[in-house]
């Protein structure tokens, strides 16, 4: 039974058919790769998972049942959160302040429980997926590096038990050592019970992390298989040809 | 699983809940610079004046008075501007809404209404205007520096169409003249309020989830906005904020003079601006403190005040504010960069 089902998904801006009659689904305990050349079609799907666009045509289900999925609210409830290329955190604030951004935990009046965050903080940036260099949840997310600013975004939505991370070209900025450390949490997360969408150009590092890759070319569903039938090359091939 | 990132660090280890004090630390935060130049004046002000007594009457009780007692004009509105510049806008016309709120709270009274309803209005004119402000930048997408300067205009001539030029005389009685400006030998009620409202405005960001949310709207709007922050909404309480200040101080300061004037305030807009940036809030938003914003406007008006004391001429204080600004900023983005 998939988390999330799209079906026959069509969306036009425009003249431009962005998507046209797309399915996709999200099953428990995977990673699916969302590839394509660019014009393919992938940030609008990304976008409408995550309630920022809403599809022309077509129906949502979760579960099953048929959903709305018209705002981010809509979408915070479907369990999903969007980590995208150039990172929802604020530079100039501390990594506590970020990491419960807009989830607070306050008193009756709304006043920040400063200490019981900041240790909240450090025991999931020390948890399961232990990423050493961040000592203080005071320190300013502008100071971390790349990868780091990264996990804490993935640590945040892991945390708020978020069930679907739309991984939006996670590791294109990053440097070969961060991108390894992304790449295995990736994988450590499935263990966790989180499913991702990992959309990306990277061929190889998709082929590393996903369980299935799903081919889009000029808004429609070229390919959708899984890792034990093909290559590197052969999704290469298709991505190329179309 | 273990991940090892690679180490990131030009800042030492803090372990939670010690606090090393390094100047280092103190220069890094928003408010460390002003703390320092402030202090280095003080200090100089009150050695030179314990010097020359004759020749600079600094420690003077008059002179402590006369400070403290028009130390909240500018203060006040500088913490209203400074809460919505953190929050990634400016207001221009927060000059404007410190005469009009006078206005409105003083024809109010001279017409008869009791003090209990001229005043709620007086500050719910400031809230209006600054929930116009917030209205016209969020709605119509507008820079807010354009909209309030509009605004400030425009308030400007509604002013003046409506009571002319003329001063008028506003008395309100002993019991408000004594709560909002009266004295106890050098304690100045308008210093209390000032105090009061500098607390209030601290506990607001630094301790209360909006603060948060002012901080994040104004240091990265797409990112609040994609974690669920409310930035409209958020903004829109930071214009009120500024308004009703403003509002608050125009009425502390025409009651101090027991008049009111069409053209009083001219000038504070740009000079509360200066007191932010002086007190270290970044003019990109989503830095600064509220302490800075303070010390900010304590600093400006000590200038004033030495300048005044020294017998010098009047343009002198444009022309220091001046470069005090461009220094503080320099010094900012500097800071900003070390971050």
């Amino acid at each position: 039974m998939p988390l999330v089902e799209l079906k026959g998904i069509c969306k036009s801006f425009g003249r431009v058919a962005a998507l046209d009659g797309i399915d996709f689904e999200i099953r428990p305990n995977e990673v699916v790769g969302l590839l394509g050349d660019n014009g393919a079609g992938k940030s609008t799907l990304v976008k409408i998972l995550s309630g920022v666009v809403f599809p022309d045509r077509g129906t949502i289900l979760q579960a099953g049942t048929p959903v709305r999925l018209a705002s981010h609210a809509d979408a915070e409830k479907l369990g999903i959160e969007t980590i995208y290329q150039d990172i929802a955190l604020v530079n100039s604030l501390s990594v506590y302040r970020n990491m419960f951004l807009a989830r607070e935990e306050t008193n009756l009046l709304g006043f920040l429980k400063r200490r019981s965050m900041k240790r909240k903080t450090m025991d999931i940036l020390r948890g399961s997926v232990r990423i050493s260099g961040i000592d203080s949840p005071d320190r300013l997310v502008g100071g971390l590096s790349g990868g780091q600013r990264q996990a804490v975004a993935i640590a945040r939505a892991v945390h708020f038990r978020k069930k679907i991370l739309l991984l939006d070209e996670p590791t294109s900025a990053l440097s070969v050592r961060e991108t390894e450390n992304v790449l295995n949490y990736i994988l450590q997360l499935k263990q966790d019970g989180v499913s991702c969408v990992f959309v990306t150009h990277n061929l190889h590092h998709a082929h590393r992390v996903c369980d299935r890759f799903v081919v889009l070319a000029r808004g429609r569903k070229v390919t959708d298989v899984t890792k034990g039938v093909t290559s590197v090359e052969e999704l290469t091939a298709t991505l190329v040809k179309e | 699983m273990n991940l090892s990132v690679a180490r990131a660090g030009r800042q030492g280890a803090a372990h939670p809940g010690s606090h090393p004090f390094s100047w280092g630390a103190l220069r890094r935060h928003p408010a460390g610079n002003v703390l320092i130049i402030f202090t280095l004046v003080q200090a100089g002000c009150v050695l030179c004046s314990l010097l020359y007594p004759q020749q600079f009457r600094y420690v003077s009780p008059l002179n402590v008075q006369s400070m403290l007692r028009a130390l909240p004009q500018l203060g006040i509105i500088s913490l209203g501007v400074g809460v919505l510049m953190i929050a990634g806008e400016y207001d221009l016309s927060v000059g404007a809404t410190f005469t009009l709120s006078a206005l409105v709270t003083a024809n109010g009274f001279n017409a008869g209404f009791p003090l209990a309803v001229a005043v709620p209005l007086g500050l719910l004119a400031g809230a209006g205007v600054g929930m116009a402000n917030g209205l016209i930048t969020l709605g119509a997408k507008i820079p807010s520096f354009i909209a309030t300067l509009g605004m400030m205009m425009l308030l400007r001539g509604v002013i003046l169409f409506s009571s002319g030029t003329q001063t008028r005389p506003f008395h309100p009685g002993a019991f408000c003249e004594s709560v909002l400006t009266g004295s106890l030998g050098l304690v100045q009620a308008s210093s209390l309020w000032l105090v009061a409202v500098a607390v209030a405005a601290w506990l607001l960001m630094e301790c209360h989830s909006l603060g948060n949310h002012l901080y994040a709207a104004g240091g990265n709007r797409e990112a609040a906005t994609a974690i669920g922050v409310n930035v409209f909404r958020v903004k829109l309480v930071a214009f009120v904020v500024a308004g009703v200040l403003s509002a608050f101080s125009g009425l502390i300061s025409t009651v101090r003079v027991s008049s009111v004037s069409p053209i009083q305030g001219q000038g504070l807009e740009l000079q509360a601006i200066a007191a932010c940036v002086i007190g270290g809030i970044s003019l990109a938003g989503g830095r600064g403190s509220m302490v800075g914003v303070f010390l900010g406007s304590a600093l400006l008006y000590t200038i004033q005040d030495v300048l005044l004391l020294l017998r010098a001429p009047g343009f002198y204080l444009d022309s220091f504010i001046g470069c005090i600004i461009l220094v503080a900023a320099t010094l900012n983005r500097i800071v900003q960069k070390e971050a």
